[in-house]
């Protein structure tokens, strides 16, 4: 054989320069043949995932599928056949409006209104689909934003594992949800707005915001960014051309979704779908966020007053109780003072102000991505009823400033690491669960690997040797948690196997909170992280996103 | 109802909870034991880590039929991890034995050409079965004798053997390459490794039977013969549901049961005698080709000379390590072998296509896209999923069949119409069309026949039901367009071995190497045969 054929032969089809040829045509895209590697791979990964378990999630969708296919646009948000009610804005109503016209063709039954809670492969298997093919919206931005980017090897990295992100896996393709879509448009936002094109940025947040409103969480900081950038001139005169056009195109965006159900004075039912403030405090399964640890002080407290059998402190007997319901229920506090969703409002405002003076101080990209990542932030962890799944509000941005600087990128490990083993209770069956650590180490893996060596900085105080030590310790206790938790479902399973009656729920809810508690402390820590780092930025801490206008 | 998992479970069960003098006779009508000893003792082995982590799982009698998500995980887990104990670590092992002169960059991408086979994937870890053990115990014996290690080498083989009774497929390439080797050695050489040979491996058979004769354990030794008569049933029918086989295949036009019956007047038990005498005659046609081209081989390459001298002032001990230029014809008969078998013996199993294609793909591992060779092994790896299409859909794994095929095409570039050191000489000459169809490979004209063909019958399937006077029209249909390809496969894995054992005989030089840098295969290259560039490993 030939030296060229071996060499031909030695080198595998995934080789980018064999197919540089193929990738001419694609030059406004610049796809090489690895992107394609990875939207295959992961398009494998994803098909294979089709028969994994699924949440409620899926049939709420369903359902949707089947009240916009089946019913006039004037009862979409009246409909109660199902207990799954359409609580997402008029965007995404018209979204699975055009979702369930290829459904009917594929399966009459799944637009069904009243065949609640089917099943069947078809409906499993179109929904998946949707999913995977609605997400190219994420895989395009991501593209994107490697073409024209400060180093487009970095950011090609990132965006590979944007794109991978379990967040993504655990929310979308198992658990089933249409993040990965939303996302992309987020994505696009903020590619224009690190384009220059500030106009369209705003324009596609506001079409974000109509297709789920929990974008609000990221809003402040936009509405500062276009005020600040766009709207005003670096001396601070109005720039009446600008501003007009943005407004006009919001309100625009804003008619296009609301306006149909303005016109049928439907506004106030539809508000009161899209905020049903009868929640609690937290959710179910606490989110990760400051009141988890709140939460759990009273706790503590609570059992230490009822271990001494002091009676100087007063206990509230409700809470009480909702101790030790554990898992349902609203949270009432029985020590510390109970907390009022304006409670909740007001500290979540307070901490945005003060990234937001600084955004206005410094209106640049990287000072907008990090005030937003703050923002949607300070959001999560002091918010009212947050879920877990919104921990992807903070970790999609706060990924593109991953590799800025090695305090960037030390946050971003602990944030994402915290913030992706909070999700993993959404998985709660065997097999998934073994899918989602797997899955999950892999990608921190690879991430770690392909970018801690090229920002790695040494730590330059003794301050931050011992930070640096305490990070390496909590990162270190994530194995031992997971040890931990599949420990106590391994014994509860025993259990319920050998006797008929429910294991105590301490014993299922006790994983669940020591894992929120866990991640919380993470979170929150990496949430001051990134607030100092934002504050020192300009004298500090400049990467190469600073270069970006 | 249940199937290959319960069957699996179970053995759990009972091995967990019975002494070794029940494993096979303990309630045979409930998924008994008929695979041999070492799967029992693997068994064993994951029943006592279930028991310890949940009694519940293998609690005998109990636990039949259990399916709670942690026992399926569990189950599915010790697939997983005999997975990355026997068969990832074989894989490797080849890959550093065989393409070990070659660039990491190929090793890696043989290795993963191996690794994400889908028919492997999807039947062991989709369907449930542990046959990536049998096979990996397969490769390390196929790996050790490339290092000249027959003896460990013929150890891993009664492994592989002991773990499932499938293994036999490959016993003629394997029996005649030992033996080849003993007659290349000379006299007193190869009757000493003769002689080692077959004492090492009675051993390992006695170690491995030994809980199932040996007092202590078994009532008498005759008690061996519940183990033996468990794993090779013969009491059962010609083939079982539809399998792409010779006889499933030929029973369209020629009803063989029915016609021995007949003959036989009747007598049932003697038409099966005739129908497994016929089988076995078959098989044993179909795979001599693959020893007598060894055992020739074995003959014409034996060193003379000079040669033998330099070897026979060689310490003791060290002659098996010396390694026959023949060894290159093993896999070719391996696969012949395995696919006379799959074709021809009686009682195959549609999964059974596993066996041919790990040396077939093995072949192609590292075959350069296009090249013949590389086009058969993904033409056999693709059909073999089409041929167990009925099986796997039942299991719902229609998705994971799509996902599984088309990864593993991309990963080893496959394009049946990729023509490779001939492509630029067609677009200089812009040859039309036609003509440039007619001027493809043979193996690439079977491709375009049967690809459209199966395609075809899965869409077909979808949509129209069987008319009620050919309830199995489809599977039939199946039968139909994959056993052409399989004995196609069998030819050309023939031919090849023809042509290699010729280019080894035109070595009269041929010695030993250390390792086969080169592959004899390229011989081949100086022959024109239909596609005018021969199947390489290069």
């Amino acid at each position: 054989m030939s030296k060229k054929e071996a060499t031909v032969a030695d080198s595998p089809p995934s080789d980018p320069q064999t197919t540089t040829t193929n990738s001419s045509q694609w030059s406004t895209w610049n796809v090489t043949s690895s992107d394609w590697n990875i939207l295959l791979v992961s398009t494998v990964i994803k098909l294979l995932l089709y028969p994994s378990y699924r949440s409620t999630d899926f049939e709420v969708h369903r359902n949707w599928l089947a009240i916009t296919h089946s019913l006039p646009i004037s009862k979409w948000y009246y409909d109660t056949t199902s207990e799954w009610t359409l609580d997402y804005p008029p965007f995404f109503a018209y979204f699975e409006w055009l979702l369930s016209i290829p459904a009917y063709l594929v399966d009459p039954k799944i637009v069904d209104l009243n065949n609640i809670n089917y099943d069947s492969w078809s409906v499993i298997a179109y929904q998946r689909t949707t999913v995977i093919i609605t997400e190219l919206v994420l895989a395009t931005a991501l593209l994107r934003f490697v073409s024209g980017s400060a180093d487009p090897s970095i950011q090609r990295v990132i965006s590979a594992a944007l794109f991978l992100h379990p967040g993504f896996l655990i929310v979308d393709h198992i658990h089933f949800q249409y993040n990965g879509f939303m996302f992309g448009i987020l994505l696009w936002s903020i590619l224009m707005a690190r384009n220059g094109n500030r106009l369209a940025s705003g324009i596609l947040f506001a079409i974000l915001l109509n297709f789920k409103h929990i974008y609000m969480y990221l809003a402040p900081a936009y509405f500062v960014y276009l005020l600040r950038a766009y709207c005003l001139t670096p001396s601070g005169r109005v720039e009446i051309k600008n501003f007009l056009s943005l407004a006009n195109a919001v309100i625009g965006v804003f008619v296009a979704s609301l306006g149909p159900f303005a016109l049928m004075g439907q506004i106030p039912q539809l508000l009161s779908r899209l905020f049903p403030f009868t929640r609690g405090l937290n959710h179910a399964y606490w989110a990760p966020n400051f009141w988890a640890l709140v939460t759990a002080l009273d706790r503590i407290i609570l059992r230490l007053v009822q271990l001494t059998g002091t009676t100087r402190i007063s206990v509230d007997s409700a809470g009480v109780s909702s101790s030790s319901r554990g898992l349902v229920g609203d949270t009432v506090f029985a020590i510390l003072p109970q907390v009022k969703p304006i409670h909740t409002f007001i500290i979540t405002l307070l901490w945005q102000a003060i990234v937001l003076i600084k955004l206005w101080k410094n209106p640049s990209y990287k000072s907008f991505l990090t005030a937003l990542t703050l923002s949607g932030w300070a959001s999560f962890l002091f918010g009212w009823h947050v879920h877990e799944k919104a921990v992807l509000l903070i970790l999609v941005p706060l990924s593109l400033l991953a590799a800025e600087r090695h305090a960037y990128f030390r946050t971003f490990l602990i944030a994402s690491t915290a913030g992706i083993f909070a999700l993993f209770p959404l998985l709660f069956t065997p097999s998934e669960s073994v899918i989602k650590v797997v899955y999950s180490t892999v990608w921190i893996a690879f991430v770690y690997g392909a970018l801690n060596r090229r920002v790695y900085e040494y730590p330059t105080s003794p301050l931050y040797v011992v930070i640096d030590a305490l990070e390496k310790l909590y990162l270190a206790g994530f194995p031992c948690l997971l040890a931990f938790t599949t420990g106590i479902s391994l014994r509860n399973e025993r259990i319920s196997a050998s006797s008929s009656e429910s294991s105590g729920s301490a014993m299922e809810f006790l994983p669940l909170m020591v894992t929120s508690i866990y991640c919380a402390i993470g979170m929150l820590w990496s949430f001051l992280r990134l607030g100092f780092i934002y504050f020192l930025e300009e004298s500090d801490y400049q990467g190469q996103l600073s270069a970006v206008g | 109802m249940f199937g290959d998992y319960e069957a699996q479970r179970h053995w759990l069960e009972i091995t967990t909870h019975l002494p070794f003098r029940e494993w096979y006779t303990y309630d045979l009508q409930y998924w008994g034991l008929d695979y041999p000893p070492l799967t029992a003792y693997v068994s064993w082995v994951c029943g006592l880590i279930a028991h310890s982590l949940n009694p519940a799982w293998v609690a005998l009698d109990a636990s039949r039929g259990i399916e709670t998500p942690g026992s399926k995980l569990f189950m599915r887990l010790s697939v997983v991890v005999l997975d990355l104990l026997v068969y990832v670590p074989a894989l490797v092992l080849f890959v550093k034995t065989w393409l070990g002169t070659r660039s990491h960059r190929t090793q890696e991408h043989a290795l993963l050409v191996l690794l994400l086979q889908p028919g492997l994937l999807l039947v062991d870890h989709g369907h449930f079965q542990y046959n990536s053990v049998m096979l990996g115990f397969t490769l390390v014996a196929l790996s050790l004798f490339t290092r000249g290690r027959d003896l460990g080498a013929a150890i891993a083989f009664v492994m592989s053997l002991g773990f499932k009774q499938m293994a036999l497929y490959y016993a003629p390439a394997v029996g005649s390459y030992l033996l080849a080797k003993c007659l290349w050695l000379g006299w007193a050489r190869g009757a000493r490794l003769f002689i080692r040979l077959g004492a090492t491996t009675v051993l390992a058979f006695t170690l491995l039977f030994a809980p199932f004769f040996l007092p202590p354990f078994a009532p008498s030794f005759a008690h061996v013969l519940h183990p033996i008569t468990r794993i090779f049933p013969f009491g059962r029918g010609l083939f079982e549901d539809k399998v792409a086989n010779f006889w499933c295949a030929s029973n369209v036009v020629v009803k063989w049961t029915r016609l021995t019956i007949a003959a036989a007047g009747g007598d049932e038990e003697k038409a099966r005698g005739w129908l497994v005498k016929l089988s076995t005659l078959l098989t044993a046609v179909g795979f001599t080709p693959s020893v007598i081209g060894l055992l020739r081989a074995g003959w014409v390459t034996m060193p003379s000379g000079s040669n033998s001298q330099k070897q026979e002032e060689q310490r003791d001990g060290e002659e098996e390590k010396t390694l026959p230029g023949f060894i290159a014809l093993l896999p070719y008969a391996l696969l012949t072998s395995s696919m006379s078998f799959f074709l021809f013996s009686f009682q195959v199993h549609e999964k059974t296509i596993l066996v041919p294609l790990l040396p077939l793909t093995l072949l192609m591992a590292a075959a350069q896209p296009g090249s013949s060779l590389h086009c058969w092994g993904a033409l056999g790896n693709n059909i073999a999923i089409f041929s167990m299409w009925p099986l796997l859909k039942r299991d719902g794994q229609g998705i994971a069949c799509l996902a599984t095929l088309l990864l593993w095409n991309m990963v080893v570039g496959y394009n049946p119409l990729k023509r490779t050191g001939e492509k630029k000489v067609v677009v200089k000459e812009n040859v039309t069309k036609t003509s440039s169809l007619w001027s493809l490979p043979f193996v690439q004209l079977v491709s375009l026949a049967v690809y459209p063909a199966a395609i075809a019958l899965v869409l077909l399937e979808m949509v129209v039901t069987p008319p009620r006077r050919y309830p199995d029209i489809i599977p039939v249909l199946n039968v139909l367009i994959s056993t052409p390809v399989f004995v196609l496969i069998w030819l050309w894995s023939i031919k090849c071995g023809i042509e290699v054992g010729w280019a080894l005989g035109g070595w009269s030089s041929g010695s030993h190497h250390k390792l086969p840098e080169k592959l004899p295969v390229e011989g081949s290259n100086s022959k024109g045969h239909e596609d005018g560039h021969g199947p390489s490993l290069d």
